[in-house]
């Protein structure tokens, strides 16, 4: 980090805490806002993805002979092309974790919905003639569709040939693991067996987990265009500088020869994190010699990322007087036919799994398996969500067991802050006993409950933060106004607002002098990624910093102008100060540079503070999922209703605490969505609910009657302000919260999603149905 | 464009303008709208009528313009989000959007205004849960809602306001 | 994607009739186009001929005949939801109405297409078999009626030749001392179950049961073995339950992703108790003829 300053006087924060009206607000109530779909560039062609019938096959012809003749149609791209002259020098597999996915099937097909080929025309009808004229025919080979099967002796490998670990997977070594074994993470602490086998208490059981449809609403989009300086694209992608790197790589570019432009995204939610449909709509674009644009459906949406589907045993142990043992946990996770992110999901999954509590013994391992079905790769909270009602439903199981509130017990084994989640990691950083009383305050814990309502609360953590890499650039121009460069993904999340409100902040400059330029690698400077709850924290920190250094410059031209030291000076309303005399920004930069021109650039820079910044050093922070939910039961149907929800925002410093409650209330529906109707049906290999027909989203009818999203600063995070991230934790803790509610009834579910029909079989398993009608 | 496909013109207000345009009658409406006219506010999504990410008014009425033919809006105006705001002035509604954090990543917003002009052309000042009701159909996947309801309700206690706004395409 | 097609214009219905017959399979009729189009544009079915009934007059209007409401084929669901006519004699079919789909599909959806198309997973077919609704059926050159029980065929099938169209849906009144009502069941976008229910009684007995389901079978129908076990007793809570068992027993139930088949049998018994219910205290009121 930089050299120590020596103090500048602020004045108390006066935007920064506010609810100030988001920058991007007009544009998108007005429909000016563009993104990509909305974009045209000179020329382009309209692309189109032929997709595998087959979950396993090989391919044993394709013509596209006829799709190449028909009129308008200007490029086909095959895997043959990939493996031809005309593509000398490109590597056709990429993969930020492991390198294992072509670009364009090669010979083989891994699940229904691969890419086979892809066809640029000039019009979306023409291209999707096209397709329909191209012939393919599959030989197919056995498909494993379940991990079961996946693991089974003898089950085909989906994947072959050494292993070839990606560039960005930060999981330390990767090694090439036995069969479907994508990979498997493990950690232990002491020695679980003896621990299970001496405690008084034991819960055990067995779980499942859907898969789960992202659905942003606006589908993968992207625009490739190849120029004599390179590669050009514009993507609705979180990580632009990740993907740049990737399509450098495999296209044998430098990584300046690589632009990616992100307009605004419609929503993302990790289902376009890292690289996604980039190389194919890069390798149709050179095929074609022209831009080409591809614009996934939601059903292509569906295969090309999901939430993994997963299933668990887990075994928590406890002591007669109420204190936790140990836990020990096997975890199977879904990944479907490419690797996309399931090695870090497995490792986050694996993390999650003991929940923060003072363990004596833990013993995890996860896997992530390869199957024949579309690939699973970020959603929102993964790993915590996976994991946190199941660990959270043991814990109230072991409650039940030794005759304590669940609430009074959590209270008694969490860890409190500074405590070590896990050894080498970062300790706690929150106090989350806190944050479970106030929700369950929220939540009317300890008041009578009418019949068939229960009350639920889950703790748990999410290790948040990603890498800790963050740039960020301010060009403060002759006329005080200022440019911040900044690449983080505007995803609706309100980072381009949040960042003007610290930019405000640290220059005392009005919050409509300052520009945030959307992400653009030939301008915005390195951000390692947008997701991981991380753009406040770390690229804020960036801007925070960079703001800083523009201060210092600032106040060292005022300094030497009045020849004083630059202790006595502060900034306030876009000048410096010297008690009532002052010297506004412009006059500055006039004096600096001796005209009404030049600029002055502030620079920022968030590295590792300690060690490589790596996943097992972390996590930069822990971000809290803390919820509450009190659920009304209908035994008759099995429909649940949620009265109440609450959650937990325990942010450190809400810079924005409108958006801070925004993001809480989105992660909270969605976590809503998890918990009662989300899932991906699959038939072999093949989605059977691929439209929204069919897959449940919530609307406006299942929302609680009342909720509340507790906002809790404790200064407590490494972010501007004492600020740590928010927007994932309430899918982990909704889930919990709901299924303990259940519980608290009697209705202990091993299975997501709580659908009517599932909850209603087992109120009928338990006899409950009875005794409900009876009460 | 198919030239060798049928082909017809027609005439229609779009935000009070008149366009005249020949069109395949295969063409959506949508894509008329968007690819056409290049008012890319309304936005494909869900393509099977459930989201309604790409609602536009015909006559007044919300329809999903992503299964609706260009060749039903002839004769009739059609309004989109970005004929909403009059001489720079935004709607209430969207006025109100903005005040509340009512919008994050964007994508459903133009639907949702209009779907909520729609409401508010019948019940002036509607209650929370009226405007759930009237929400029920039209998605979002960022703001879990709940800011959105309160938008609408705020714009709808501007109600004199609402009223007096050009009722576009109403009879 | 949309494959080419040309749009025809009729201005009667037996014009409409003869470009249905001279283009056979390749023509469709197209209403509102909520179920037509996205079924063409996912390339399920190819018409190059679509034959507009919006140009033929008068199809949408909805009036009271007597104490039937006849409800023209193009009438929205919209329309239908709102209109006094269909508030005043069928009350029950407004508040169906005003369930189907979302407000963007009710605003240009048709009842007329609606019955057409046929999707298993679908309201108002399943009340006005209850209601004893006929179809009305025309072609060049003649029309037909069809009692609504029978306009079913399976599966996205009805009895409607090629060459006919739908023109109105006659929903006669409900007799004096009857009532009717309709509840169903939904997590999707389409009902998993609905069940419709009307009833007449006299002297304290049913005299008249029609119990009507849908969305569970691969087409709305009656359920006579539970409407059997009605007619003749007192609508006790004891009677309406063993009936509301049967439909749930009796009904044709296919598995599909909107629930397994005892679930769905278990969902109509009781959404069938639910309407029963409702419509035997509307048929108790002691107000007038009521619904």
């Amino acid at each position: 980090m930089a050299a120590r300053r020596p103090p500048v006087t602020l004045p108390v924060p006066t935007v920064v805490g506010t609810a100030m009206r988001r920058v991007d607000a007009v544009e998108k109530v007005t429909g000016a806002a563009r993104f990509t779909g909305d974009l045209i560039v000179p020329e382009m062609l309209h692309g189109r993805v032929l997709r595998s019938s087959s979950p396993h096959a090989r391919i044993a012809r394709l013509d596209v002979s006829a799709a190449a003749r028909l009129a308008g149609v200007r490029a086909v791209l095959t895997g043959a092309d990939l493996l031809s002259e005309g593509f000398a020098g490109t590597d056709p597999y990429y993969g930020h974790a492991i390198k294992d996915r072509p670009i364009v099937a090669i010979d083989r097909v891994r699940f229904a919905g691969e890419p086979v080929a892809a066809v640029a025309a000039d019009d979306p009808a023409t291209a999707d003639e096209a397709l329909l004229a191209i012939q393919v025919e599959y030989e197919d080979l056995p498909a494993v569709t379940t991990v079961q099967a996946a693991l089974a002796a003898g089950a085909p490998r989906l994947h072959e040939g050494p292993l070839r670990p990606g560039l960005f997977h930060g999981l330390g070594e990767l090694h090439r693991e036995e069969g479907n074994i994508c990979y498997h993470y493990h950690f232990a602490r002491r020695d679980v067996a003896r621990a299970l086998a001496a405690a008084d208490v034991v819960v055990e059981g067995e779980y499942t987990f859907p898969a789960v449809y992202q659905y942003a609403m606006e589908p993968h989009t992207v625009i490739a265009q190849w120029g004599t300086d390179g590669l050009t694209i514009w993507a609705c992608c979180q990580h632009p500088y990740l993907v740049r790197a990737e399509l450098a790589e495999m296209f044998g570019l430098s990584l300046s020869g690589v632009r990616v432009i992100v307009p605004y995204i419609g929503g993302g939610f990790g289902s376009k994190s890292y690289t996604k449909m980039e190389p194919i709509t890069a390798a149709l674009a050179r095929k074609a010699g022209r831009p080409v644009r591809i614009v996934n459906r939601v059903d292509e949406a569906m295969v090309t990322t999901r939430r993994h589907n997963m299933t668990c045993s887990m075994r928590t142990a406890a002591t007669r007087d109420g204190r936790v043992v140990a836990r020990q946990c096997r975890i199977w996770l879904d990944t479907g036919a490419y690797a996309d992110n399931g090695p870090r999901v497995a490792a986050t999954a694996g993390d999650a799994a003991p929940g923060p509590y003072r363990w004596q013994a833990v013993d995890v391992d996860a896997w992530a398996i390869y199957t024949n079905t579309p690939p699973a790769g970020s959603y929102r909270g993964f790993g915590a969500t996976h994991l946190q009602w199941i660990g959270e439903s043991q814990i109230d199981a072991l409650a039940r067991k030794v005759g304590q509130d669940p609430l009074t017990f959590r209270q008694r084994n969490l860890l409190r802050p500074g405590e070590d989640v896990r050894p080498g990691g970062k300790p706690l950083d929150a106090d989350l006993v806190g944050d479970v009383t106030k929700v369950a305050a929220a939540i009317g814990w300890g008041a009578p409950k009418p019949p068939l309502v229960g009350r639920g609360v889950g703790v748990g953590l999410l290790a948040a933060g990603a890498h800790p890499v963050s740039t960020a650039a301010i060009r403060l121009q002759v006329d005080g106004t200022a440019v911040l460069l900044v690449s983080t993904s505007e995803l609706g999340q309100g980072a381009r607002t949040v960042f003007t409100q610290i930019v405000a902040e640290e220059l005392a400059l009005p919050p409509d002098r300052i520009r945030v330029m959307g992400a653009d690698t030939q301008f915005t400077p390195y951000d390692r990624s947008t997701g991981a709850s991380r753009s406040t924290t770390l690229a804020g920190k960036a801007v925070q910093h960079a703001a800083a250094d523009l201060r210092d410059q600032l106040v060292a031209i005022a300094g030497g102008t009045w020849g004083l030291p630059h202790a006595s000076l502060g900034v306030r309303d876009a000048a410096v100060w010297h008690e009532t005399e002052r010297l506004s920004y412009p006059d500055l930069i006039r004096k600096h540079f001796g005209m009404a021109g030049g600029e002055l650039i502030g620079r920022g820079e968030v590295r590792p503070q300690r060690g490589t910044g790596s996943y097992a050093e972390g996590p930069v922070f822990w971000e809290v999922c803390v919820g509450g939910a009190e659920v009304e039961l209908d035994p008759e149907t099995g429909q649940i209703r949620v009265r109440r929800l609450a959650s937990v925002a325990d942010v450190g410093k809400a810079i924005n605490p409108q958006l801070v409650e925004a993001q809480d209330e989105g992660a909270c529906l969605q976590g809503l969505g998890n918990a009662l109707f989300e899932e991906m049906l699959f038939e072999n290999g093949h989605i059977v609910n691929g439209s929204l027909l069919e897959y449940r989203v919530p609307t406006t009818a299942d929302l609680p009657d009342e909720y509340r999203s507790i906002l809790v600063e404790n200064a407590d995070g490494p972010g501007p302000y004492g600020a740590k991230g928010v927007g994932e934790g309430a899918l982990a803790a909704v889930p919990a919260a709901i299924v303990n509610a259940l519980a608290d009834l009697g209705v202990e579910m091993r299975e997501l999603p709580l659908t009517p029909e599932r909850v209603w079989r087992r109120v009928r398993e338990l006899g409950l149905q009875k005794s409900a009608q009876e009460g | 464009m198919d030239t060798s496909a049928p082909s017809r013109r027609i005439a229609l207000t779009v935000n009070d303008r008149p366009v005249d345009a020949l069109i395949e009658p295969r063409e959506l409406l949508l894509d008329f709208l968007r690819d056409r006219l290049g008012l890319t506010g309304a936005k494909r999504s869900c393509d099977v009528q459930v989201c309604g990410a790409c609602t536009v008014l015909l006559d007044g009425q919300a329809v999903s313009a992503c299964c609706t033919l260009a060749y039903e809006a002839r004769g009739r105006q059609v309004t989109t989000i970005e004929g909403l705001a009059a001489d720079g002035r935004l709607h209430p509604l969207q006025e109100a959007f903005a005040e509340h954090a009512a919008v994050q990543c964007g994508f459903c917003t133009p639907g949702m205004i209009l779907t909520a002009v729609t409401l508010l052309q019948e019940v002036s000042s509607p209650t929370a849960a009226q405007v759930a009701a009237h929400l029920r159909g039209t998605l979002c996947r960022c703001t879990g809602y709940w800011k959105i309801i309160e938008a609408v309700v705020a714009a709808g206690r501007r109600g004199q306001e609402i009223e007096a706004w050009r009722p576009v395409g109403l009879p | 994607m949309l494959r080419p097609f040309e749009v025809h214009e009729p201005s009667t219905v037996a014009d409409a009739s003869r470009l249905l017959e001279h283009h056979g399979e390749d023509a469709a009729v197209y209403a509102g186009g909520t179920e037509l189009i996205p079924v063409m544009r996912d390339g399920l079915a190819h018409y190059r001929h679509l034959v507009n009934l919006k140009t033929v007059p008068a199809l949408d209007r909805i009036t009271g005949e007597g104490d039937m409401v006849r409800v023209g084929a193009l009438a929205t669901h919209r329309a239908i939801e709102r209109s006094p006519v269909v508030g005043a004699r069928a009350p029950v079919l407004a508040q169906v109405a005003a369930g189907v789909a979302n407000l963007r599909v009710r605003n240009v959806g048709t009842l007329g297409g609606n019955l057409c198309f046929a999707e298993p997973h679908s309201d108002p077919a399943v009340l006005l078999i209850a209601q004893n609704a006929s179809i009305v059926l025309a072609r060049d050159g003649g029309e037909r009626r069809v009692n609504a029980e029978a306009f079913f065929e399976g599966i996205l099938r009805t009895v409607r030749r090629p060459d006919e169209i739908l023109v109105w849906v006659d929903v006669p009144a409900l007799p004096p001392h009857s009532g009717a009502a309709y509840a169903r069941f939904a997590l999707h976008e389409r009902p998993t179950a609905g069940v419709a229910v009307a009833v007449t009684l006299n002297g304290g007995a049913v005299t008249s049961a029609r119990i009507a389901v849908g969305s569970v079978g691969p087409m709305p129908a009656r359920v006579p073995e539970a409407e059997a076990a009605l007619v003749g007793r007192d609508p006790d809570a004891r009677a309406l339950r063993e009936a509301a068992a049967l439909a749930g027993q009796a009904v044709e139930v296919l598995d599909d992703l909107y629930g397994s088949e005892d679930y769905k049998r278990h969902i109509v018994t009781v959404l069938a108790a639910k309407a029963l219910d409702q419509a035997v205290a509307r048929a108790t009121r002691p107000t007038g003829p009521e619904h």
